[in-house]
């Protein structure tokens, strides 16, 4: 085991290899309140990738509904489970990570789902499985919670899969940190499977090998974002690339918000692989359970999250996400428009601070017909 | 007194006749795999040459010492016969299972065997371990799965899990029917470790895999794959047959080294997490009869 240092948890950790950081890193942010799990993305991910004999369970993009929703079930309850209590100092992950929880013999503290776990995508999870007691009414924060988290593989610092691949298949491209599996190396041990604490490579039984998210690289190499993104209607996500955190640059949508803002965070943190999707974190769901899934500055999050609409750069880059199929590297405001931009400065999209409002009268005099509200 | 001690003397004669001297000695179990020359080596488990074969056992350790690491025993022994003929030489490695692991799945591994040779004759072996960097050995690679398909296994999800119910492949559309070419690619888009030739995603017409390694994790297909083989269930685990080329470390009269191991699926062994032998000397015939 090498010394690493992992700024998500504020302190150096073990890891198998040494550390090496990518020349860029390819990271995104998923803003949750803006999800409907209307699984646009989950088939966008499956039709262009995982429509192949060997990959009918493959979601290498999958939305599920916390706290009862899973794929595979109970992927992270299983491992919070073994990983024990994972202690907080401030900042500062006191606990161990899955490669410093390592058991005798492994690299990594993981476990390895049954095919029956990857059964039942999405079954069941929205069911209210709480009774309401009577005088009950709607408040905030609501007595019956849940929020769509939307999951992809993290393409992480310091990934788990490639960490435990004994052959060395897996490797971390240097040019945009996103992990990849060599189709032409694996062998299909598994080893990945099991160490992903996401659970996001996956077993092709057809082929004998195993498989993940691309993050669609054929795309991203041309400066376009993922599939994922492009079609998620919710508009709830930014891709891009983040720089370390003594690196960081404002006008990097990224950068601003995961570093200047720290409006979004990492899933688990505490697992040690510095992952690279960050969650503007849902606002309606409760602190301990948010703590616990982004760490300790889930809360403060929030309260930068409720006030955006009186902030007009937060307001802007918000509305930034999902306004074109290309990377957006860079942006600004510019009164009331907010522009985003190549790495050159030529200006790629542009949108409004806010939207015009049109007001049609409910009578349309010329026609002499009134209007209705639909096309 | 004299005719007591002759009385004595006559029954312990008796006794010792009795006991070792008048029944046929007990052949000693080899210390070495003595690989019996045959004008044909056979290649079926079951056939009856190979009773003519010694069979030497050889205990199986824990691959306990690169991660992953094997720290649970399972399988004990493997028991294993060889004839050769000078060109190839075949092994029949037989050992205990309870159970036929040989569908694969998300947490579903198969069983398996190998056979591991060093390439070169060498004053020193290469370490038993899968080799070193420069010393490479040879393996010829047994798995369940593959003799499964070989045996008729088909090649749909439905043969691997016989309740699937899949809803449509793009690759089967009716237009594209009429274009095998297209729809030959599209159905390689889907297949990626295929469509860049790893012999593990290839329908396999062979049940062993000819493999070379020069230490652990360097594992790499062989530059020509020769090796054949066959598996069958016994009633008590699996008895397997690995015909490959005799090794080149190998002269007439020569001796070399041969090293095994044995996965058993049901305890989710594969790749490291195994249980091997270290070298076992191995005696080759002087000539083919």
């Amino acid at each position: 085991m090498a010394r690493t240092y992992n700024w998500q948890i504020k302190r150096e950790m073990s890891y198998w290899y040494p550390e090496k950081r990518p020349q860029r890193q390819f990271a995104a942010v998923f803003d949750i309140n803006k999800c409907i799990a209307c699984q646009t993305c989950t088939l966008a991910c499956k039709t262009t990738w995982t429509s192949g004999k060997g990959q009918e369970y493959m979601l290498w993009n999958n939305v599920e509904s916390k706290p009862y929703g899973f794929y595979p079930l109970a992927w992270d309850l299983k491992l919070l489970k073994a990983m024990g209590a994972q202690q907080w100092d401030g900042d500062v992950y006191a606990g161990r990570t899955i490669f410093e929880a390592a058991p005798a013999g492994s690299r990594v503290l993981g476990w390895r789902p049954e095919d029956h776990d990857y059964a039942y995508p999405n079954v069941g999870e929205d069911d209210c499985a709480g009774t309401i007691e009577k005088g009950a009414s709607l408040q905030v924060p609501h007595l019956t919670w849940f929020f769509y988290l939307a999951r992809i593989c993290n393409h992480c610092t310091y990934p788990a899969c490639l960490a435990s691949c004994p052959r060395g298949s897996i490797y971390k491209r240097p040019e945009d940190g996103i992990v990849l599996i060599d189709q032409e190396r694996c062998r299909g041990y598994r080893e990945c499977v099991k160490g992903c604490p996401y659970k996001k490579t996956f077993f092709n039984p057809m082929t004998g090998t195993s498989e993940k998210c691309i993050a669609c690289y054929p795309k991203f190499e041309k400066g376009l974002v993922q599939q994922c993104f492009a079609n998620c209607i919710g508009k709830i996500r930014l891709s891009g690339y983040i720089s370390q955190p003594d690196k960081a640059s404002a006008d990097n949508p990224i950068d601003y918000l995961v570093h200047v803002r720290k409006l979004a965070l990492p899933l688990f943190p505490q697992f040690g692989l510095e992952p690279n999707v960050y969650y503007i974190p849902p606002i309606h769901a409760p602190a301990s359970f948010l703590q616990q899934m982004f760490g300790p500055k889930a809360q403060e999050a929030i309260q930068t999250y409720r006030k955006a609409a009186e902030d007009p750069d937060l307001a802007g880059l918000l509305g930034l996400f999902g306004s074109t199929e290309r990377v957006v590297p860079r942006w600004s405001r510019q009164n009331d428009w907010v522009i985003g931009s190549d790495e050159s400065g030529d200006e790629i999209v542009r949108v409004p601070l806010k939207e015009p409002v049109y007001i049609r009268e409910a009578f349309d005099a010329k026609r002499q017909i009134a209007r209705v509200n639909c096309p | 007194m004299r005719y007591v001690k002759r009385l004595l003397s006559a029954a312990l004669c008796v006794v010792l006749c009795g006991t070792t001297a008048c029944r046929k000695p007990a052949v000693p179990p080899p210390t070495e795999v003595i690989v019996t020359s045959a004008r044909d080596v056979p290649s079926d488990p079951s056939d009856a040459a190979w009773q003519k074969a010694p069979e030497y056992t050889a205990a199986l350790v824990m691959q306990d010492l690169v991660e992953p690491r094997q720290l649970t025993a399972t399988t004990a022994s493997v028991r294993v016969r060889a004839i050769g003929n000078g060109t190839e030489t075949a092994f029949r490695l037989e050992w205990d299972d309870a159970t036929r692991d040989d569908l694969p799945g998300a947490a579903r591994f198969c069983d398996a065997c190998a056979v591991q040779l060093p390439q070169k004759v060498q004053a020193n072996v290469p370490a038993p371990q899968m080799g070193e960097a420069g010393r490479t050995v040879e393996i010829a690679y047994w798995n369940a799965s593959r003799q499964a398909v070989v045996d008729g296994r088909g090649q749909s999800i439905k043969d691997l899990y016989p309740n699937a119910s899949v809803d449509h492949y793009p690759f089967e559309a009716k237009p594209l029917e009429k274009s095998p070419t297209s729809q030959a690619a599209m159905t390689e888009r889907y297949a990626p470790a295929r469509a860049v030739g790893n012999p593990v995603a290839n329908p396999t017409s062979a049940p062993v895999q000819d493999l070379i390694a020069e230490g652990p994790g360097t594992l790499s297909p062989a530059p020509s794959a020769t090796s054949r083989g066959k598996g069958m269930r016994t009633a008590n685990g699996w008895a397997v047959v690995i015909v490959r080329t005799t090794p080149i470390a190998s002269a007439p009269l020569g001796r070399t080294n041969i090293a095994l191991a044995v996965w058993d699926g049901a305890h989710e062994e594969v790749g490291a997490r195994k249980m091997r032998t270290g070298w076992i000397p191995a005696v080759l015939p002087r000539q083919p009869k």
